[in-house]
């Protein structure tokens, strides 16, 4: 793929950890974001839930720092904490007054090596992961969305939920999280980025300074990842759930993974072509000419070992089956007929914008190089464009009949109970 | 931090001759600029029977013109890849705009063109219906927001705030075109407007656009419509809405001073004492400490008539009376227990440090600033408000609880077995 340079300093220190920096001029805000290759995906499917919940429990201390001091120091300087955990990573953030960082990266560091993970903490954040459950489970869209991953995922691990289930949770212990921290918060496995108000120097000494001293790694029972079944057929899957005002459609199709990030972009495009606004293809016959639903929307979704191409609707029950239908044959136009020249350039555009609009504030860089560095390198961002650019009308129709087709796909339905 | 975006040198208001305020900051850092075109008329200046009317208004504003179709709109913008949206608040709506500078003069001036000239094609008014009912149905999926309407209602009475923005299923399938047309002529007029426009333009390039746009834009002849909102003086209530849902939501909502109150800025504070991020005191005492919940949090909307200061929590519906106990205690402890020093000063460095972090991008930026001149508060608002924050004492904070943290208006969704026998200890 092309390339242009790339504006940040990538540095792999003595331990193995990663800094990726980017001086931005003119702005007195830092964004300290700290990536783990910790993710739901490195567990054992019988400790599933375990990397969000050490995300939470991440915050509740370490023998230096009591639980609480961290958000208190952090958010009484006039920063913001927070963190998210996926299936590819964990990661942690602050954004806080470039001066203040040197007071309160080392916290950070401290909590991201050195978790205490208390036991009566530990039970305690416990009952929050199961209400912030109990909420997920009225949440329809969730519950759908947990329905298609199993359908096309079924036992690799972004088959399951990130959240874990209550069952599960209740039967670890302190002790099996302390094991998995040690085992994944390791230097190898780690990208702290810092953007904004501050210069290359003082950060590295910093980032050195404050990530010293990993815990060696003890044995901890590894993730036996299944492979991602292969599509043969229509998958379908029905859900009555209570209090739904509206059904939902999703057609899914498994997509490369992140090693292959030129057919990644061009199914963005595909996606973009479809349903990116109200001239796309879907959107304009489905919701503005037939209305036929009240709204649809395609995606493309990157992740490490198998990407996900959705196309959903919000409709009316009656509709759901004439409108899988001419998403079907949507789906097989798209690869026997030739795509316009105008619609391949307004999606270029759209994106490409999208990505520029997307990397104006220091959190949001710090964001992409992160991703980008986790589950690739974080200088394989700047080939978005560029490649985004050289796909041709040709080239993607060829790439629709390859990933997008309507003999193979799954298809998840909400209905009112 | 940036302490103010009036000390930027950079920042240039100009009020044209037809009475239509324009504010320009130039930002080259990136290349994109930012644009919002404020109009001072929100839900709040609604009839009750045309609830929902400004919304659905705003939403028909991108659908047609004069000259222009709906769908030749949506692909001028997204041709170009800028984005073009519209809202309706309660106290104003907006429409926004986001390009790459190169592609800024077309599209601000399709956006102009909608702001004064959109045709409401009929087909287009059915089919904004449609979709604006469904959406109103949909609104029951999420509890929080059933409880949230709950609550508005018995708090705000026969005042606007009392319905969310989008209307009723009743009003909005009676709306009208000419009601549309009538509400127009009415209230969206050069005087009523407001254009901020931030980015990489220079001040002369982007108020020429604007003059270009929207200077011959003939001044109103009616006055200008004065905003006369009902008095209410809320009473403490509780009412529940019975679901077989997971968690229970259980809300209590006090009545609160309006923006330009003298207890605005304390509010404010005590809103991020109790409600604002990891360290703030509902989620300690009640996430951290209990474990009550995984979302537990308060808010306190700006509006120029009375406001609303919120606390809510979801919780295992077996928890709903302790939960609403721990929530009207944090809140209500406070007309008694004055904040001490330390924790006024951390409250302070909160808000104030956060309020920088609001302004990273242009599109933040021309929102706050518009956002002030439109509820007439100015762009030196910016600063004075910063002032104010920090001239508040303890004292000032123990008067604001004790002057409005006292009546609820409780609001809780959940299973009946759990809900019920909580709400009857209420009554």
């Amino acid at each position: 793929m092309n390339s242009v340079n790339f504006p940040a300093s990538i540095i792999r220190l003595e331990n193995g950890l990663t800094l990726i920096h980017q001086e931005i001029a003119a702005t007195p805000v830092v964004v300290a974001d700290v990536w783990v290759r910790a993710g739901a995906i490195t567990e054992p499917a019988a400790w599933a839930g375990m990397a969000h919940f050490l995300e939470h429990m991440i915050f509740k201390g370490t023998d230096q720092l009591p639980p609480g001091t961290f958000d208190y120091t952090i958010e009484t300087q006039g920063g913001m904490t927070n963190a998210a955990t996926s299936h590819d990573y964990a990661h942690f953030y602050i954004t806080i007054a470039a001066e203040m960082l040197p007071q309160t990266l080392p916290y950070l560091a401290d909590l991201l090596l050195h978790a205490a993970i208390p036991a009566d903490e530990f039970g305690r954040e416990r009952q929050v992961v199961l209400e912030e459950i109990l909420q997920a489970q009225d949440d329809p869209d969730w519950l759908g969305y947990q329905a298609m991953a199993e359908l096309v995922y079924a036992d690799h691990p972004y088959g399951r939920p990130v959240l874990g289930t209550a069952e599960i949770l209740q039967q670890r212990s302190p002790e099996e999280m302390r094991c998995f921290h040690q085992a994944h918060y390791q230097p190898d496995k780690m990208t702290v980025v810092i953007t904004g108000g501050i210069a290359l120097e003082p950060t590295l000494a910093m980032v050195k300074h404050a990530f010293r001293g990993f815990a060696s790694p003890p044995p901890c029972p590894a993730a036996a990842i299944a492979p991602v079944p292969t599509l043969t057929e229509v998958r379908r899957e029905t859900l009555h759930l209570p209090r739904l005002e509206q059904s939902r459609l999703c057609l899914a199709w498994p997509g490369p993974g992140i090693d292959q990030l030129e057919t990644a972009y061009g199914l963005d495009l595909l996606a973009a072509i479809l349903a990116e606004g109200r001239s796309s293809r879907l959107v304009r016959e489905l919701r503005e000419d037939r209305q036929l639903v009240q709204d649809i929307s395609a995606g493309f979704s990157l992740q490490r070992d198998c990407s996900l191409f959705t196309v959903q609707a919000w409709l009316d029950g009656d509709d759901v089956d004439r409108v899988e239908a001419i998403v079907c044959d949507r789906m097989d136009e798209l690869a026997t007929q030739p795509i316009s020249e105008a619609e391949l350039a307004r999606a270029k555009r759209l994106l490409c914008n999208d990505y520029a609009f997307s990397t104006e504030a220091p959190g949001q860089l710090a964001g992409l190089y992160g991703y980008y560095g986790t589950l690739a390198t974080a200088d394989r961002c700047l080939a978005y464009v560029p490649t985004l650019q050289g796909y041709t009308t040709d080239r993607l129709r060829h790439l629709a009949g390859q990933h997008l087709t309507p003999l193979r796909y799954a298809s998840t339905r909400l209905h009112p109970a | 931090m940036t302490a103010s975006l009036l000390q930027a040198p950079c920042l240039h208001r100009t009020v044209l001759a037809n009475g239509l305020t324009v504010l320009v900051l130039e930002n080259p850092v990136a290349d994109i600029v930012s644009a919002r075109l404020f109009i001072r008329a929100g839900s709040a200046f609604e009839a009750p029977h045309q609830a929902g009317i400004v919304s659905f208004l705003m939403g028909l504003l991108t659908k047609g013109t004069a000259t222009l179709s709906s769908m030749a709109i949506a692909e001028t913008v997204e041709s170009v890849g800028a984005s073009l949206g519209t809202d309706a608040a309660a106290d104003y709506s907006v429409i926004s705009l986001k390009t790459v500078s190169a592609d800024f003069p077309e599209i601000f001036a399709l956006a102009a063109t909608l702001l004064r000239q959109p045709s409401f094609p009929l087909d287009e008014i059915d089919l904004e219906r449609k979709l604006t009912l469904q959406q109103i149905r949909s609104m029951q999926e999420q509890p929080f927001t059933v409880a949230f309407n709950q609550l508005r209602k018995d708090m705000y009475g026969e005042h606007p705030y009392a319905l969310p923005g989008i209307g009723t299923e009743a009003t909005v399938a009676d709306l009208t075109q000419g009601q549309l047309f009538d509400f127009h002529r009415q209230h969206l007029r050069p005087d009523a407007v407001v254009v901020t426009i931030v980015g990489r333009i220079t001040p002369e390039a982007a108020l020429a656009q604007v003059e270009q746009s929207l200077g011959d834009w003939p001044v109103a002849q009616a006055p200008s419509s004065v905003l006369e909102l009902p008095v209410v003086t809320p009473v403490g209530t509780c009412s529940m809405v019975t679901q077989d849902t997971n968690q229970a939501i259980v809300m209590v909502g006090y009545p609160a001073a309006p923006v330009k109150h003298p207890t605005y800025a304390a509010l404010k504070l005590l809103n991020t004492y109790l409600g604002n991020g990891l360290s703030s005191r509902l989620f300690v005492e009640l996430r951290e400490k209990r474990g009550l919940a995984y979302d537990v949090s308060a808010f306190y909307p700006t509006r120029l008539g009375l406001s609303q200061f919120v606390a809510y929590i979801g919780t295992a519906p077996e928890n709903t009376a302790t939960a609403l106990e721990g929530l009207r205690f944090e809140v209500e402890r406070l007309q008694t227990t004055a904040l001490s020093e330390d924790e006024l000063q951390a409250a302070k460095n909160k808000l104030l440090g956060q309020y920088a972090l609001g302004k990273q991008t242009n599109a933040q930026i021309a929102q706050l600033l518009g956002w002030y001149e439109i509820l007439g508060l100015g762009v030196e608002y910016d600063q004075e408000f910063q002032d104010m924050v920090a001239a508040v004492t303890v004292g000032d904070t123990e008067a604001a609880a004790q002057e409005f943290f006292h009546t609820p208006c409780i609001s809780l969704l959940g299973p009946e077995k759990f809900v019920a026998p909580v709400a009857a200890t209420q009554a």
